[in-house]
């Protein structure tokens, strides 16, 4: 029996230590270190000047950063709906006894997932390519050749265009994770369902999303970490533009310390990535929980 | 003091070795005696893939070969990255004060990484270099601060701004050459559109573009070059002044009212874009000497006919603008830097200065001149231009003969300012911001960061 098996203290410490010690030297030291250069002047070389809030104070009236969180903030929204929605509705299908070959569908719902975003990136720039992409190819042939755009250059449309790769790409893997939630819950209480009558809809509904409830807790949570600092395929297919319309924060962030070389400016919107994050993921998870608590009662 | 000592030793270990010279063929650096041995580092951006037709990294690459060989006790570390890599990672380097021996430095990062100390100052270094005769002093401009030098020029000099086009098509299109203004231009774009013909590609899909390839030309038709001097030296010029916005008013004008470029000009980089001249989909192509080495190459390689139908232009003179019609911006960017820290190790800075000397000194020169037509820091003497093709020769003659120079912006003045003009120049192209807004931004970067 496993719960027989009791390691000693020392072992345990010894197992955790590697790890630990890892994600302290490539996430809690560079914290800390951007959060103490965030308080300078460091226009890169080795002179920085230490300059209190300044930094803090000019990114208040930063512009460009506050539409950066604004687009960050849509992707998590989009990205919410998208992929975890989506997610959800595909693993319905697939657990249908009507699908056949399950295993097949799970394979390649997760096949976008190992794809790395800078490919998937270029991927999508031949999709929407205006002269050889498949989009305006597929426009002309159903015979709507004026609704072919320069898609990538429309600033009203570009944050849409730049969330559908990473909604695509995440599907899957939210796939697999609502899929072993939902796996761990008895059929006994979905046959008996199907005996009292609920059709698949209600069962999703009413059955499957109250028990894998905290499941989807943990998929919105990823979700939003994940895109409020969403770089990658932004940077591949638009650089932020056309000028500063799908900018994100991450982006603003490297444009600001290895463009402009102000790592100081720079290492302040990164600790503000940080705190905007925990603030959205602290935020949500307190209106899921409020939401749901109002259901219940 | 001490410092003075260690200088005053190199200079003079450069001075002796350069007596032991040996005359230097093509690819052979001059076997100056060096008496350090160990590790050197270098840092760059020519990788091999950017070398095949060009010949300033294929230069760079063979002298740097030939000075490995010729120094057996000496190990070249290379780090060779691609040039937007590239940019990054010395940036970051810089910021954490971890600089290799040996680096390019940017024109617009000179005066900001001299005030931090991260750059040697080489003005007597340079001065007592047995080429300096033969240097071609305006290209030092962007690495000086007021009369201190900090950097050998290195690679050769380019345009940034040059119109490539098929001499055929515009010929059926009506034109002999093309055309100097650009209301001819948008005449020949009627024509081209009909034939469903993209006019001119251009690529600003990384928002530099805009700035080096285009605008720096463009405004000094408006300006002129005191203008952007007096920008440099803070000497009381502004982005809002009159005539750097209506060169803002004409870029846009271009791009958002006139057919004559690609639709997708703000979505596909230059990379691109010289593919539709590639293709035949444009009838001219604006970019760089490096697109025009690698258009040159791949059509001499697949399409002899339309290579030979290359022509070469200077941008089409606005309606409005008054300086210099035949302007294009050409310089050296890069200039080879060395690390003060080497200053504390006199036989590996003397193993520095001479790398840098080599790799733009005669064995560079020669090289490029005779391989490719171009031409570097050192003069090469009277180029031999009867053996290049007519294509090479034209572009050879468009280059340094036929066209006035003028600056490249972005060698200058620093990275703050640029990337805040650069993000609102795509805006603009755009059609969604005035070009009184993007000035006024610009200015107000230039302002507080410079």
């Amino acid at each position: 029996m496993l719960t027989s098996i009791k390691p000693k203290t020392r072992t345990i410490l010894l197992y955790l230590l590697v790890p630990v010690a890892m994600f302290v030297f490539t996430v809690f030291v560079p914290l800390v270190t951007a959060l103490v250069y965030s308080f300078f002047e460091w226009k890169g070389g080795p002179r920085k000047t230490f300059i209190g809030i300044d930094n803090y104070i000019q990114l208040f009236h930063d512009n460009t950063f506050w539409v950066s969180f604004g687009h960050n903030i849509y992707l998590v929204i989009a990205c919410i709906i998208g992929q975890i929605g989506i997610a959800f509705i595909l693993v319905m299908m697939v657990n249908s006894k009507l699908v056949k070959f399950k295993g097949m569908h799970r394979t390649f719902g997760f096949f976008p997932s190992t794809i790395s975003a800078v490919c998937l990136g270029l991927i999508w720039n031949m999709i929407y390519h205006n002269n050889y992409g498949i989009l305006n190819w597929f426009l002309k042939k159903i015979g709507h050749p004026e609704l072919c755009k320069v898609w990538l250059n429309e600033t009203g449309l570009v944050m849409l265009l730049v969330s559908i790769p990473l909604i695509w790409q995440y599907i899957g893997y939210y796939m697999v994770i609502i899929l072993s939630a939902i796996s761990a819950i008895s059929t006994d209480i979905f046959e008996s369902a199907e005996i009292d009558g609920a059709n698949g809809v209600q069962q999703a509904l009413h059955i499957t999303l109250p028990l894998i409830k905290n499941t989807m807790l943990v998929c919105t949570t990823l979700c939003i970490a994940g895109n409020m600092k969403a770089f990658d395929n932004i940077y591949v297919m638009t650089k932020g533009g056309p000028g500063t319309a799908s900018m994100v924060m991450a982006m603003y962030g490297y444009q600001v310390s290895f463009q402009q070389t102000n790592m100081g400016y720079g290492s302040c919107i990164s600790v503000a990535i940080f705190v905007l994050s925990l603030l959205v993921i602290g935020g949500s998870q307190g209106l899921i929980k409020y939401l749901t608590r109002e259901k219940e009662a | 003091m001490k410092k003075r000592q260690v200088i005053s030793t190199v200079l003079a270990a450069t001075m002796a070795a350069s007596l032991g010279m040996t005359a230097s063929a093509a690819t052979e650096v001059a076997q100056n005696d060096l008496a350090y041995s160990g590790e050197l580092e270098i840092m760059h951006y020519s990788t091999s893939e950017e070398s095949e037709g060009n010949g300033g990294s294929d230069g760079f690459r063979t002298v740097l070969a030939a000075w490995d060989e010729a120094h057996p006790d000496i190990t070249l570390n290379q780090n060779v990255l691609a040039n937007a890599e590239y940019k990054t990672q010395i940036a970051t380097l810089a910021a954490a004060g971890d600089l290799p021996d040996v680096f390019l430095l940017q024109g617009m990062n000179t005066i900001a990484w001299a005030d931090q100390g991260l750059i040697m100052d080489l003005t007597d270094t340079i001065k007592a270099s047995p080429y300096y005769d033969s240097y071609t002093e305006s290209y030092f401009t962007p690495f000086k601060v007021g009369d201190q030098i900090y950097g050998y020029p290195v690679l050769t000099g380019g345009t940034c701004t040059v119109v490539i086009y098929d001499k055929a098509m515009w010929k059926e299109a009506g034109f002999d050459a093309f055309p100097s203004t650009w209301e001819d231009v948008e005449k020949a774009a009627e024509y081209f559109n009909e034939q469903g013909i993209t006019t001119v590609a251009f690529g600003n899909g990384g928002q530099w573009q805009a700035n080096s390839c285009f605008l720096s030309t463009l405004g000094n038709r408006y300006t002129g070059p005191d203008w952007f001097q007096s920008l440099i030296d803070k000497g009381g010029a502004a982005f809002t002044d009159e005539a750097f916005v209506k060169a803002l008013a004409e870029t846009q004008r271009l791009f958002t009212e006139t057919s004559i470029f690609n639709a997708d000009f703000n979505a596909v980089t230059n990379e691109d874009a010289r593919e539709y001249y590639i293709s035949g989909d444009a009838a001219a192509f604006i970019g760089g000497n490096w697109d025009e080495s690698y258009i040159a190459a791949a059509l001499l390689a697949d399409n002899e006919e339309k290579y030979n139908n290359m022509g070469f232009a200077v941008l089409p003179q606005p309606a409005d603008a008054t300086e210099a019609p035949t302007s294009q911006n050409i310089g050296l960017g890069y200039a080879v830097a060395i690390n003060p820290a080497l200053a504390d190790d006199p036989d590996k800075l003397a193993a520095a200065i001479d790398l840098a000397q080599e790799v733009t000194g005669p064995a560079f020169s020669t090289y490029v001149a005779e391989n490719y037509a171009l031409g570097g820091l050192t003069s090469a003497g009277e180029v031999d231009l009867s053996k290049f093709d007519q294509i090479t020769q034209d572009f050879y003659n468009w280059s340094y003969v036929d066209t006035e120079p003028c600056e490249i912006y972005d060698s200058y003045i620093n990275s703050a300012v640029w990337s805040v003009l650069n993000t609102d120049l795509q805006t603009l192209m755009n059609g969604e911001i005035t070009p009184e807004e993007v000035a006024a931004n610009a200015q107000a970067a230039y302002e507080a960061n410079y």
